[in-house]
């Protein structure tokens, strides 16, 4: 169940980012399309102002084509009227200037073919009337009224003429001007277009945040409220185990302390057993003296092979429960016994351990040495000590007879755990009981040294009491390598 | 022990092999003392105080108590016997038993135990221990109850 809704969870959250995203996209896209249309209306605006421009240029020089004219006009009549001093001067000036305007018009308008016709045709019918202009003020003076009809209606022609093109450039403006007025038009429809979308993309985004920071709330909240949950459950659980561990100490202690009882009796009663063996045997003897036989080779072999056998037999078992049972005691004994963490200098504890033993290290000739660089750490004195001392009390033991001994302490820190490790030469642990060493009362390979099986039970359960552990790399006959893990800082056990 | 009157050895112990085999030690070691055992601390008590030749009534007298009984702890008793205002309170206790728990030890001692033994579980150990307890019997002085 929790899978399916973990399930759920994510897809929610890809939806989510999914959804921003696209939202994100689109926003963006929106912003360009109305940044690229303002862009476009900007340009046009520009065309546009040039284009007006150019369409004064054009009217300017019509109106000049119109003025020239006029001008040539009147210079011909006060020329031939003889009002002017100029002696006609003033004509050819404005001839000139009626050409220029002509060209003008005809430079502006070089890409228009309409207008470019009208200023070939308007260029020609000025030169005709030029010439005309001229001969009627050449030195003939020859005046009809043929010529001055003549004059008159090409002028109006040139007039017209440009009269047209003034109409034509007019035009031009006016249409360029209403596809101008157009497309600022479309610009304001996509504008307007861009900004509603926008203004939805800006609700669907702030909806979807919204709907989903509130299911972060509640997921948090439901977290919050699992996590709490959970301590409870821890702490209760811890209450449990330290319970049931306290309940089984007890039960230990219990156990082993009431089974001594019986125990005494049988030991006792079997010693006295064993010493009414004694006159019964003496009363064997000398009935068999005085009178053999009374004395029957069943009673004989009874007194003298069985009952003695019997009690050997009680003794030896009930010897080795006693020291079994001790153990149990030693044991739940040391799970009781409080842990107090202290600084501790471990190449000391390690040089003391193997002074403790150095009767036994000097007699089989073995060499013990410690590591330098062994490091210091925080945990309880004694069970330090006694986990190296059993450690190297088992190499010394368990020696590979025919090859000199050596042991080596030697230790190191590594994310915050102690590493210690006790390796020896020795006989070795077949990797089938690798696991099997550390259970109480079991043993491994040839049983020929004295002992109950207890004393890595005993490491192993005093590892676990300073938050360690402890493991074994050894091969058979090639030596044995103990290594045991502690924290470097001991806070001590939790009390519940 | 005292001469004039004999003292009376109160054995409270529910195991009756281990009185047996106690009792079997202390005689070894040369005391010829009567010796009352009790394998209930009700029994035992009823006998401490109220009997007409228990101690209260009938001399002097030293107790033999092992703590783990079966209807009361032996320290109950011990705290009786040895209550203010109770008439046995100057008789010796020698609080014989197979807890070596430090802490009951101390608490014997606190509640006036005179003398905290315990039990060997090996028997050769267990039987020196009783018999040493008895050669230090022949030679301790009880007091007479009487003269309090």
């Amino acid at each position: 169940m929790r899978a399916a809704q973990q399930n759920l969870e994510r897809i929610a959250e890809r939806r989510f980012a999914r959804t921003v995203m696209l939202l994100i996209v689109l926003g963006f896209g929106l912003v360009m399309l109305a940044g690229i249309s303002a862009l476009a209306v900007m340009l046009r605006g520009e065309e546009q102002t040039t284009l007006v421009d150019h369409t004064y240029q054009v009217e300017r020089q019509a109106t000049g084509i119109r003025l020239a004219l006029e001008e040539m006009r009147s210079a011909r009549r006060g020329f031939v009227l003889g009002l002017r001093k100029d002696s006609g001067a003033s004509y050819p000036a404005a001839a000139a200037r009626l050409f220029k305007s002509i060209d003008g018009v005809a430079g502006l308008t070089r890409d228009n073919p309409v207008q470019q016709r009208n200023a070939e045709q308007v260029r020609r019918m000025a030169s005709s009337l030029d010439i005309l202009f001229r001969q009627s003020m050449g030195p003939s003076l020859q005046r009809s009224d043929k010529a001055e009809v003549e004059r008159q209606i090409l002028a109006g022609k040139v007039e017209a003429v440009a009269m047209r093109m003034l109409a034509e450039e007019r035009r031009l403006l006016a249409e360029r001007s209403a596809s101008r007025e157009g497309s600022v038009q479309l610009f304001y429809a996509v504008l307007a277009f861009t900004g509603v979308l926008l203004a939805l993309v800006a609700l669907g985004s702030v909806w979807v945040i919204r709907r989903y920071t509130g299911e972060l709330v509640v997921s948090r909240a439901e977290l919050r409220n699992l996590n709490e949950n959970l301590e409870e459950a821890v702490a209760e659980r811890t209450v449990d185990l330290q319970r049931a561990n306290d309940e089984i100490q007890r039960f230990a202690y219990i156990v082993s302390h009431d089974l001594r009882s019986p125990l005494v009796n049988v030991m006792g009663f079997t010693a006295e057993l064993e010493a009414a063996i004694a006159p019964l045997q003496g009363l064997i003897e000398k009935v068999d003296e005085r009178d053999p036989a009374l004395v029957s080779e069943e009673m004989r072999l009874a007194v003298g092979e069985d009952l003695p056998e019997a009690v050997g037999f009680i003794r030896t078992s009930t010897q080795k429960m006693d020291r079994l049972i001790n153990a149990i005691l030693r044991l739940s004994r040391e799970g009781r016994r409080t842990i107090t963490p202290e600084q501790l200098d471990l190449g000391a504890i390690a040089h003391g351990v193997i002074d403790g033993l150095r009767h036994r290290i000097d007699e089989l000739g073995v060499e013990a040495t410690v590591s330098d660089q062994l490091p210091d750490m925080i945990s309880d004195r004694l069970a330090i000590e006694q986990i190296l001392s059993n450690l190297v009390e088992n190499a010394v033991k368990y020696l590979k007879p025919g090859r000199p001994g050596e042991i080596r302490i030697s230790g190191r820190r590594e994310h915050g755990r102690v590493l210690l490790q006790i390796a020896d030469n020795g006989r070795g642990i077949d990797p089938r009981d690798h696991e099997r060493v550390f259970d109480l009362f079991r043993r491994s390979g040839e049983q020929d040294q004295p002992g109950e099986g207890i004393g890595l039970a005993h490491v192993r359960a005093l590892a676990y009491r300073l938050g360690g552990t402890i493991s074994v790399e050894s091969e058979l006959g090639n030596g044995a390598t103990f290594t045991v893990n502690l924290p470097a800082n001991f806070a001590g056990e939790r009390t519940a | 022990m005292n001469a004039q009157q004999p003292v009376n050895i109160v054995m409270i112990e529910d195991d009756e092999g281990h009185a047996r085999l106690i009792e079997k030690n202390i005689r070894r070691a040369g005391i010829s003392n009567p010796i009352h055992h009790f394998v209930d601390g009700t029994s035992g008590l009823r006998f401490l105080f109220e009997a007409p030749d228990g101690p209260v009534h009938n001399g002097p007298a030293l107790v033999l108590l092992d703590l783990n009984l079966p209807d009361m702890s032996g320290t109950d008793i011990l705290t009786k016997i040895k209550a203010e205002g109770s008439p046995l309170r100057r008789a010796p206790v020698v609080v014989l038993t197979t807890t070596d728990d430090k802490v009951e030890i101390q608490r014997c001692y606190d509640l006036g135990c005179n003398v905290y033994i315990t039990k060997p579980v090996n028997y050769e150990n267990f039987a020196a221990a009783i018999r040493q307890l008895g050669l230090f019997l022949s030679v301790i002085q009880v007091p007479d109850l009487e003269e309090q």
